[in-house]
């Protein structure tokens, strides 16, 4: 098909060009700028503009292919020119900040182009531009390199080349000297069908006259005459050049007069090559006379020009002459850069002297002492390898001109940086003999060096150099950085020795040890330790040996080790004994590992345990403690009883120490603590028993928690007795208080319980939260027990003591006595004496749910009455809704539920979300949030919200998702918190999230949850807003009834916004109704435009067409701009009517304001002809069209023509006459006129109606369809957005074989199938592509992999691991804006 | 970088609550024992971290110090400039 289809390709072709829009046209005629080029090194003027005929050419073709991508911009067009502005942005600002472009910037910015795809134009040229003097760091020869990868490799991605960008590269290589042929240059453009232009022209003679090549330049410059090109300063200058590098000064200067004889005043580039052409003789005489005469005549030479005469002395020779052209400089500050800039030439020519006298001569704020310049000088004579007895003297020469603080240490970190060695050792050298410290860790980066190319003798040299310097390698040195370049440590000790670099100090000991130890070597550790003969310090150790427990298992050793520490003199000396040193050691080893850890170690730790107990190895009580606690807290009970070692211990110590009649105080407690710790009750009792004289108040204290704790109420209350003998006024801690109240009560010692609280209350014992919540789980206790003596008691006690404030919780167990006993009236007559007494009810929604299961309605009747008579009606029926609604009553929960008046109660709301949350009551909470759908004021979405949390809990993104489309049924507008919460569910279970999930943003959580309940009048208008926010169109319907109601009037603008939700929600009469109310109560009142907007809308709805065409009028007389789709949506209409004149009275109403309200002219051709046609008027409709798109007065580029919407409704319409002569003029259109759009657009509507027979013939009457490819990109990128458009789409395709080649296309199409789930087709697709092995990027694989997923089937490639917003970012980023 | 923020932060993994500095800006010359000189005119240096990068044998420009206490940790935090082998380092409260 493609041979046939090549004629139909030519015509196309020829018929775009006259269809150029505007501004292309323009630039492609634009004639070459007046201006002269310059050609100095420093200077980088725009890209010139070429000459006429092949530009046009060009753009013509550019021009083409954007005509169609512009009816819909893709993204990749928009790509294109972020991009550009992206490098743009970036290169531009490098120059403006340092005068140059760093060659990894350009190296960036010229990958990322490539990543792009088909670089444009632009960016080539802004790439190829760069290559010259803006890369000062790079020797010229390297430019030019750069600059000729640069074109090949883009001309190789498809960029088409213009004159400009073989001007460009021509500039380049004038700019870096590079010797070239120009006569094989210009071969090469005459082969690129390229013209050259005066540019082009222009740039060899500079070329030729670089060289000194006069007779290349005359040649030149004679073919440019014959061709009428204008001989400009630029060539003059270039003559000048080429005169003296010729070695004819004379004729150089002759240039001048030949050029005031032709009529061209010599300018500062004329007189700046001829500076320059003495300043390579070195003849300062001329030099000097020249400027003079310059500066006597209005001509003004820059300071980048004087830059450029002083490299023309250096690089020539004469760097003597410098100074006299500084001392001309002005500095302006915008100069620094180009200063910069030449300083970074020099130093790459060599020339580093001159740079240093320019850069000290720049005239730097040298006031804070804390802003360096220079650095950059420094590090690009690093770079250079520039002899270190000069950077030396620059180093001083910086510092004595305060320029830079700390020039020497600079200047070796690039020496570290680029991997200096040599440079580095003698820069470290000059820093020990200026006085500054040369520091360890100075030789890391060269040992980093050499560790990588595992260079042993590196390493020694290293080594052996801090030797020299008297720098000692310490422990970190040796272990990370000198160890991993051997293949053992044994062997580094060796190696170190042969070459006698092994230090004397246990340094290196100790690094070995570490290293050993982090590598688990304990083994090698347990040998050392032993045979080590140097003194030692175990903290040092400690953490490696941490690490090398915990990477060996083997616990002979742990254990093995810890023993020699503990036991052996050499170690934990000072300061700390061997009890503390091996407790911390225990310590800090169990803090260091996590829980799950210890968990997994348990076994290993309990026989290291058991042997260190063996071995009798003991440490301090508080670490033990310590230790104790972490086993509490990584939840590993069995430990903790290994721990104990010394219970035996401590009682020989007592008795011992009691024998020799000293002090057994200390021990006593320690025993009692301990054997409390192990609940040995019955043994400490005795002990207590014994020694009863010794005890003290702490042991006493431990005792009395003890036998609480045992439920040894006697004991404890005996205990407490001796306590209070012993110290009336000691105080015991709350815990131990609550601990006696718990027991005396529980074993019905009542009275004194509440002697314990009124002592509590006494003594001002500390009341917390927790306390308060203990007291509650006592009485709870008792009440479950069904002590209502007890619980009544106590409970009295608590309250009146004022130790716990009534509460529903605190008081709650009197209910609790009654409900476990199932005697309801009693429960209830409770809960209402609460009521009297404290004003509280306490487990009344449990009472009442116990009532209704039991259907004791009389009792009900009196908590109804009770509860609405104290609390009023509302938390009534609040109380009841909750009941029924836990009791599984739905049916009566609704009729609670939609009793009138009621509103939503926030606080109560939540309270019950959160009940069925912690409860796990799915059911419950699903229908909580279905029966309060249309509870007024209710916030939907913290409902939804809780719901969700209860499917995260359970794991249900079914249901979560199910979540999501009821939320939109409803027209709630999701909080940011409820996405996330969403998305996280759905995340969770490798759901797509089909979702923008919100950033989490402050003030979105801040949205309180109980706003007012009963809105003042004041605030009404507020609500009123709020609601309309909110979307809650009946709330706020309500609010304006009831402001008409109390002659509240508000402003218009808030009546706007009801009328706009109400059109909205499709209220039309409501909003019809508050806009007569505000029209007949604000003076003045109008719609506003989006008001006006969406009546018009709902009116055509509505189909008041009329009325509709009034309101748009009336919008339009108070020059409002009414929405595009409104005014669109109208004229179809009428259309379909068949009402011509509606529309042609529209087109006048709106006429000239199609821009502002966008509105294209199409809409206007479509439905006219529509209309027509509708009238039976076919053939006026074809033949106004066909005019339109013939005449030589075109109102529309055939390219924007498009007639989709008139094709679709008549064929949707059934008019079949219509669609055949439509057809008929489609192709003729095409066949006689090169118009392909209408037959394009008609084929395309045939495929999407399903008339795909009637497609194939259209498309084999006319092949050049199949040609019209920007135009079915567009539609399958708008198809693949909706769902149901997957048959249509695979039907092109099989039309169209060769769409599937195009990215845009297959990715669409794909997307078309996942939405319409058709797997077969998206199979065949996949297939296909990899058939003809496309590059598929990760989003169409993700994407097809989940849908293979979902669909049941396996996956025939990985599937890449991120989520869809990852891919669909990360194809977005390298598309817009790669970094 | 990052890595490196983590690694430090884990070393001082219970820091929330206990007196520590974070210190950006470090010059290239100076290490850990550096800054435990500079801070030392404050307090009791308790812990002092400057974590370099294996791979390049530099460290990054930031380090960590704990004090004993909350007042010296104030008394650092409350001097204005912070200068370490002539160049102002940026002395943050870490949380």
């Amino acid at each position: 098909m493609a041979a046939l289809l090549r004629p139909a390709r030519w015509l196309l072709r020829a018929g775009a060009v006259p269809g150029l829009p505007l501004p292309l046209r323009l630039l492609a005629g634009g004639p070459g700028r007046p201006r002269v080029a310059l050609c100095l090194p420093a200077a980088c003027p725009g890209p010139a503009a070429g000459g006429l005929l092949s530009q046009a050419r060009l753009y013509a073709i550019a021009a083409e292919k954007k005509n169609y991508l512009q009816e819909e911009p893709t993204s990749s067009h928009r790509r294109n020119a972020s991009q550009f502005d992206w490098a743009l942005m970036r290169l531009d600002n490098s120059v403006r900040r340092t005068g140059r472009i760093p060659k990894t910037l350009l190296q960036k910015v010229f990958d990322n182009t490539c990543h792009s795809g088909s670089p444009g134009g632009n960016q080539a040229l802004l790439l190829l531009r760069s290559c010259g003097s803006l890369l000062p760091e790079l020797k010229l020869s390297e430019r030019t390199e750069f600059a000729h990868r640069i074109w090949d490799k883009l001309q190789k991605l498809g960029t088409v080349y213009d004159v400009s960008h073989y001007n460009a590269l021509l500039k380049v290589y004038l700019q870096n000297e590079y010797k070239f042929s120009p006569t094989d240059f210009l071969a090469k453009m005459e082969e690129a069908n390229i013209q050259p232009n005066r540019v082009t022209y222009q740039r060899l003679i500079a070329a030729y006259c670089n060289v000194g090549d006069i007779e290349g330049a005359s040649k030149i410059l004679g073919f440019m005459k014959t061709k009428d090109l204008p001989v400009t300063e630029a060539v003059f200058s270039a003559l000048v050049t080429g005169h003296a590098r010729a070695g004819d000064m004379e004729n150089a200067e002759n240039i001048l007069t030949v050029m005031k004889e032709a009529g061209i005043e010599p300018g500062p580039d004329t007189y700046l090559a001829l500076l320059n052409a003495y300043a390579e003789k070195g003849d300062i005489d001329h030099v000097k006379q020249t400027l003079e005469k310059v500066e006597k005549s209005d001509l003004y030479l820059m300071d980048r020009d004087l830059f450029q005469i002083i490299f023309s002395f250096s690089k020539a020779g004469y760097p003597q002459y410098v100074s006299e052209i500084l001392e001309k400089i002005t500095y302006e500050r915008r100069y620094i850069p180009d200063a910069m800039n030449l300083i970074l030439l020099l130093v790459t020519e060599k020339l580093e002297d001159t740079a240093l006298q320019i850069l000290l001569a720049c005239p730097i704020s040298r006031e804070d002492g804390l802003n360096d310049f220079g650095s950059f000088f420094l590090r690009h004579c690093v770079t250079m390898d520039t002899p270190v007895e000069k950077l030396k003297h620059y180093c001083k020469k910086l510092k004595d001109a305060q320029m830079h603080t700390s020039a020497l240490q600079f200047t070796l970190q690039c020496a570290l940086l680029a991997n200096k060695p040599d440079l580095a050792k003698a820069l470290m050298n000059a820093l020990k003999e200026e006085g500054f410290p040369v520091r360890t860790h100075y030789f890391w980066p060269l040992l980093v060096g050499y560790q990588k190319e595992k260079n042993v003798q590196g390493v020694i040299e290293i080594l052996k150099g801090m030797h020299e310097m008297g720098v000692n390698p310490d422990q970190e040195t040796y272990v990370n950085y000198v160890f991993p370049c051997f293949d053992s440590v044994k062997s580094v000790r060796a190696v170190l020795q042969e070459n006698g670099c092994l230090p004397e100090s246990n340094v290196f000991s100790q690094a070995e040890l570490k290293s050993e130890a982090v590598n688990g070597n304990l083994d090698y550790i347990l040998s050392f330790l032993e045979s080590n003969t140097l003194p030692f310090s175990f903290t040092s150790l400690r953490g490696s040996l941490i690490l090398g427990f915990r990477r060996s298992m083997n616990i002979n050793l742990w254990s093995k080790i810890t023993e020699l520490l503990y036991k052996d003199g050499r170690y934990c000396q000072e300061p700390l004994g061997p009890t503390e040193a091996v407790g911390y050691f225990l310590y800090n080893l169990i803090d260091s590992m996590s829980d799950s850890e210890v968990q997994a170690k348990e076994e290993h730790l309990r026989q290291y345990f058991h042997q260190l107990k063996e071995m009798n190895v003991k440490i301090p009580e508080n670490i033990y403690r310590g230790i104790r606690n972490l086993l509490d807290n990584y939840h590993v009970p069995e430990l903790i009883k290994t721990m104990q070692l010394t219970i035996s211990d401590l009682e020989s110590t007592l008795e011992k120490l009691k024998a020799e009649n000293q002090p057994v105080g200390d021990v006593l407690k320690q025993l009692i603590l301990m054997l409390c710790s192990e609940e040995n009750m019955q043994k400490a009792l005795e002990l207590k028993a014994k020694y009863e004289s010794d005890m003290a108040v702490g042991g006493y204290a431990a005792l009395i928690n003890l036998c609480c704790r045992h439920d040894n109420a006697e004991d404890a209350l005996n205990l407490k007795q001796e306590f209070d003998r012993l110290d009336s006024s000691a105080v015991l801690d709350t815990n131990k208080y609550v601990g006696l109240v718990k027991v005396l009560g529980k074993h019905g010692k009542l009275q004194d319980a509440i002697n314990i609280l009124k002592e509590m209350k006494e003594k001002d014992v500390l009341i917390k939260d927790a306390t308060v919540l203990s007291f509650f789980h006592i009485l709870n206790g008792a009440a479950l027990r069904g002590e209502t003596e007890t619980v009544q008691q106590l409970h009295e006690a608590i309250v009146t003591l004022g130790l716990a404030k009534p509460s529903t919780t605190i008081s709650s167990p009197l209910v609790t006595l009654y409900l476990e006993k199932d005697d309801l009236p009693t429960a209830l007559e409770v809960a209402i004496d609460c009521h009297k007494k404290y004003k509280i009810l306490p487990r009344i929604h449990d009472v009442l749910c116990k009532l209704i299961e039991k259907g004791e309605t009389d009792l009900i009747q009196k908590a109804m009455d009770f509860v609405s008579q104290e609390q009023g009606e509302m938390t009534m029926l609040y109380d009841l809704f909750f009941a029924f609604l836990q009791t599984g009553n739905y049916k009566e929960a609704k009729k609670i539920i939609e009793t009138p008046g009621i509103r939503a109660r926030p606080t109560r709301l939540q309270w019950f979300c959160d009940r069925c949350i912690s409860s796990n009551q799915v059911e419950t909470l699903e229908k909580l949030v279905e029966l309060t759908q249309k509870l007024f004021e209710c916030d939907r979405d913290q409902l939804y919200y809780n719901l969700l949390k209860i499917y995260k809990i359970n794991g249900d993104w079914q249901r979560a998702d199910a979540v999501w489309n009821k939320m939109q049924e409803e027209n709630i507008i999701p909080r940011g918190k409820t996405l996330r919460l969403l998305a996280e569910i759905l995340r969770n279970s490798n759901q797509e999230v089909p979702f923008d999930v919100p950033e989490l943003w402050d003030e979105d959580e801040k949205h309180s949850l109980d706003s007012s309940p009963l809105p003042e009048e004041s605030n009404l208008q507020k609500d009123l807003l709020n609601a309309c926010q909110w979307k809650k169109n009946k709330d706020a319907y309500n609010i304006f009834l009831k402001a008409q109601n109390r002659n509240v009037v508000f402003n218009g603008e808030t009546y706007n916004s009801l009328i706009k939700l109400l059109l909205t929600k499709d209220n039309f009469t409501q909003a019809m109704q508050v806009k007569d109310f505000a029209e007949t109560h604000i003076k003045g009142f109008t719609l506003n435009d989006a008001a006006s907007s969406l009546l018009i809308i709902t009116q055509v709805r509505r189909d008041y067409l009329k009325e509709a065409l009034t309101t748009l009028k009336t919008a339009l007389d108070l020059e409002q701009i009414p929405s595009r789709i409104a005014v669109t949506r109208l004229i179809q209409a009428c259309a379909l009517k068949g009402d011509l004149e509606s529309i042609q009275a529209i087109q006048k109403m709106v006429n000239g304001l199609e821009d502002s309200i966008g509105l294209s002219n199409m809409v206007f051709i479509n439905n006219i002809a529509l209309a027509q046609i509708k009238n039976n008027n076919i053939d006026v409709a074809i033949e106004n069209i066909e005019n339109m798109l013939t005449s030589g007065n075109q109102t529309m580029e055939p390219q924007y023509f498009g007639l989709a919407y008139l094709f679709r409704k008549v064929i949707e319409e059934q008019l079949e006459p219509a669609v055949e002569k439509i057809s008929i003029m489609a192709e003729r259109l095409a066949n006689q006129f090169a118009v392909y759009k209408p037959v394009t657009d008609l084929f395309l509507q045939l495929v999407d109606s399903g008339k795909v027979d009637d497609a194939r013939a259209l498309l084999q009457r006319c092949g050049a369809i199949a040609e019209q490819t920007p135009i079915f990109l567009v539609f399958c990128i708008r198809s693949s957005r909706r769902r149901g458009k997957a048959p249509a789409l695979k039907s092109l395709l099989e039309l169209i074989p060769e769409l599937t080649e195009k990215e845009e296309a297959y990715t669409s199409i794909m997307k078309s199938y996942v939405l319409d789930n058709d797997v077969v087709s998206a199979k065949a697709l996949y297939e296909n592509l990899t058939a003809k092995n496309m590059k598929l990027n990760d989003l169409f694989l993700k994407r097809y992999a989940v849908f293979l997923k979902n669909a049941g089937e396996s996956v025939p490639f990985t599937e890449p691991p991120e989520s869809f917003e990852f891919y669909a970012k990360q194809l977005k980023e390298s598309r817009e804006n790669p970094l | 970088m990052a890595a490196s923020a983590v690694r430090g932060a884990v070393a001082l993994r219970t820091s929330v609550g206990r007196p520590v500095a974070f210190v950006r800006k470090i010059p290239w010359t100076a290490a850990s024992s550096e800054l435990r000189e500079h801070f030392a005119q404050f307090g009791h240096v308790r812990k002092c971290i400057v974590p370099f990068d294996k791979d390049t044998g530099f460290h990054r420009g930031m380090g960590w110090i704990q004090f004993s206490s909350e007042e010296e940790l104030q008394n650092a935090l409350q001097q204005e400039n912070h200068v370490i082998d002539g160049v102002k380092c940026l002395i943050l409260f870490f949380s």
